[in-house]
């Protein structure tokens, strides 16, 4: 008796954990987004920081991110075209390619890629702010650290990860021509006609909220985790791989949704 | 020069560019840059047809089908949707037939016999056909299973199929044997061999008969054969009855002349009516051989010896 009341307490205390985090999640998006909307916070300070962010999540990585994209593209839509010719579906090989390619994998694949290299970043370093009482510091030095540490962060994520996965999606549709058609013009109308069959205004608003849902994952759960840590340096680990678990069951959600708003 | 600032600057114009040409060949791809046209397709059912379903010429789809509804008078109006530079394919000697494959999906199908025709105008109405083989499935499953129930009847263990091909099978065994064809026939070759005895007899008979049936050609019928020397000798017997026939009628006459001169002397005509009777007599017999020998000769007349 004792321990299915033990089990259950257990199990309500992390209802209730799971609920405190959301709550403090989109607390914090809407205070960032309420901010937003303040001309005060338009300045060339966060501008700047902007910039950074941009540059550190998005064009330092630039050269790697397309290399691993070409490589995964060319994977897949060789998998996709050799199942499709012995299956005798080659007419559907152009469509599926988009289909999986542009609108679900790469998106998703950018997302788990700016995860691991600047969620993980966000996290420890918000984390080690934390600890070390700097966002106290800054606070008291009128330096909201709302506007000049965490929304740049948030936009940056949401501008690079859209950024990256319609460049790797670009690619991708280049590759997917090239595989199917070969290096020649001859196949441009059907392709063309296949894409515009694809990109409805529908999927086409749907592809970009969802990268942008993806870019706000991978920034704000680092933020908020790294927000969350008791003012311990050994907590810090530990704070990283909770904000990376979240992250990871984020992105693994928005995708989900997406599909199921897509296809049922 | 801020170098990270020049970075980020050529990553978002270069993406921004990027991003435009996109969406302008998206649009160009869709036809926001061309005129659409439409057309109506009537159809007796909409049964397979939704939005969506591509409209194809020679397998590339040109236009899609926008929206369903009923006309007034309670017939299905398919809307569909071609892009301006697609309404060339648009023939008015067009047929256009909705096709449901078993596998994949509906779709309706644009033939143009002859691309010289004029063009459709937009908005115009055309007939939709309906070429669907899942509603030929089950008629022509009936006729199969008919079949392969006849089949089955047939090839049944006792069935006559059975009985007639174990029959063919003795009777061939039979043909395989020394007399062939014939035993396989007969039934055994003692019989076989019975009849090819006889058969060979009555070649034997019958060589025989010919030369016989030569010999009996030449002796009747040959130059100075027996018919020809019969023949010969009945005309000579006929040129004979003649003369004795002609003789008799000057006899006669003078048998005539006779009486009527001796008419008054009765007395002494006594000898002459006696002789007249053995006369007549004598005429009557040579008419009976005539007729006679008339009757056999093939050549027949109606030879008479008229007395007065």
């Amino acid at each position: 008796m004792h321990f299915l009341a033990a089990s259950i307490e257990s199990l309500g205390a992390k209802v209730v954990g799971w609920f405190t985090v959301g709550y403090g999640m989109f607390a914090f998006l809407g205070r960032a987004g309420l901010l937003l909307l303040e001309p005060a916070t338009w300045n060339r300070a966060t501008f700047d920081v902007v910039v950074k962010q941009v540059y550190f999540t998005a064009v330092q990585i630039l050269h790697v991110f397309l290399g691993y994209a070409l490589l995964i593209s060319w994977l897949i839509i060789t998998i996709i075209l050799s199942t499709a010719r012995d299956f005798g579906l080659v007419e559907f090989a152009s469509e599926m390619t988009i289909r999986v390619l542009v609108l679900e994998l790469l998106p998703f694949l950018t997302a788990l890629f700016v995860a691991l290299r600047s969620g993980s970043a966000i996290n420890t370093e918000v984390a080690l702010m934390q600890v070390n009482n700097e966002l106290d510091a800054l606070a008291h030095c009128k330096v909201p650290p709302m506007q000049f540490e965490f929304l740049p962060r948030l936009i940056g994520g949401v501008v690079s990860v859209v950024t990256l996965a319609g460049l790797a999606g670009l690619l991708a549709m280049l590759m997917g021509y090239v595989a199917i058609y070969g290096a020649n013009s001859a196949g441009f109308e059907p392709y063309t006609q296949t894409i515009a069959k694809i990109f409805d205004l529908k999927i086409m608003a749907g592809l970009i909220v969802k990268c942008a849902l993806f870019g706000l994952a991978v920034t704000l759960i680092p933020v908020t985790a790294g927000l969350e840590t008791p003012k311990k340096l050994f907590m810090v680990p530990v704070s990283v791989l909770r904000g990376m678990m979240r992250v990871f069951f984020a992105i693994v959600a928005i995708e989900g949704m997406s599909l199921a708003l897509k296809y049922i | 020069m801020n170098k990270l600032h020049f970075k980020v600057g050529l990553f978002a114009a270069a993406s921004l560019l990027l991003a435009a040409v996109f969406i302008v060949y998206l649009l160009h791809a869709r036809g926001f840059f061309e005129k659409t046209f439409h057309l109506q397709l009537a159809a007796a059912s909409a049964d397979g047809v939704a939005p969506g379903v591509p409209v194809v010429f020679s397998g590339i789809e040109i236009g899609r089908v926008t929206s369903l509804g009923l006309n007034d008078d309670g017939g299905i109006i398919i809307r569909t949707e071609f892009l301006g530079r697609n309404a060339k394919w648009l023939k008015e000697n067009s047929t256009f037939t909705l096709d449901k494959p078993i596998v994949g999906g509906a779709k309706i199908r644009v033939d143009s016999p002859d691309l010289k025709a004029p063009a459709l105008p937009d908005n115009a109405t055309m007939l939709l056909l309906t070429s669907d083989i899942s509603k030929e499935i089950p008629a022509l499953v009936a006729r199969v299973q008919a079949i392969l129930a006849n089949v089955e009847y047939l090839t049944r263990k006792d069935g006559d199929l059975n009985t007639t091909l174990a029959n063919a099978r003795t009777v061939t065994g039979r043909m395989t044997g020394e007399y062939g064809m014939l035993e396989g026939v007969l039934g055994s070759p003692e019989k076989a061999r019975a009849l090819t005895d006889s058969l060979e007899k009555t070649r034997a008979l019958i060589t025989r008969l010919d030369g016989l049936a030569a010999k009996a050609d030449q002796w009747l019928f040959a130059e100075k054969g027996v018919a020809d020397q019969t023949r010969e000798s009945l005309a000579q017997v006929r040129l004979m009855l003649n003369d004795a026939q002609s003789s008799l009628k000057k006899a006669d006459a003078t048998m005539a002349n006779a009486v009527e001169i001796t008419d008054n002397v009765k007395a002494s005509t006594q000898d002459l009516v006696q002789l007249r009777a053995e006369i007549d007599d004598a005429v009557r017999k040579a008419n009976d051989l005539v007729n006679e020998i008339n009757k056999k000769w093939p050549f027949a007349r109606k030879p008479e010896v008229k007395l007065p």
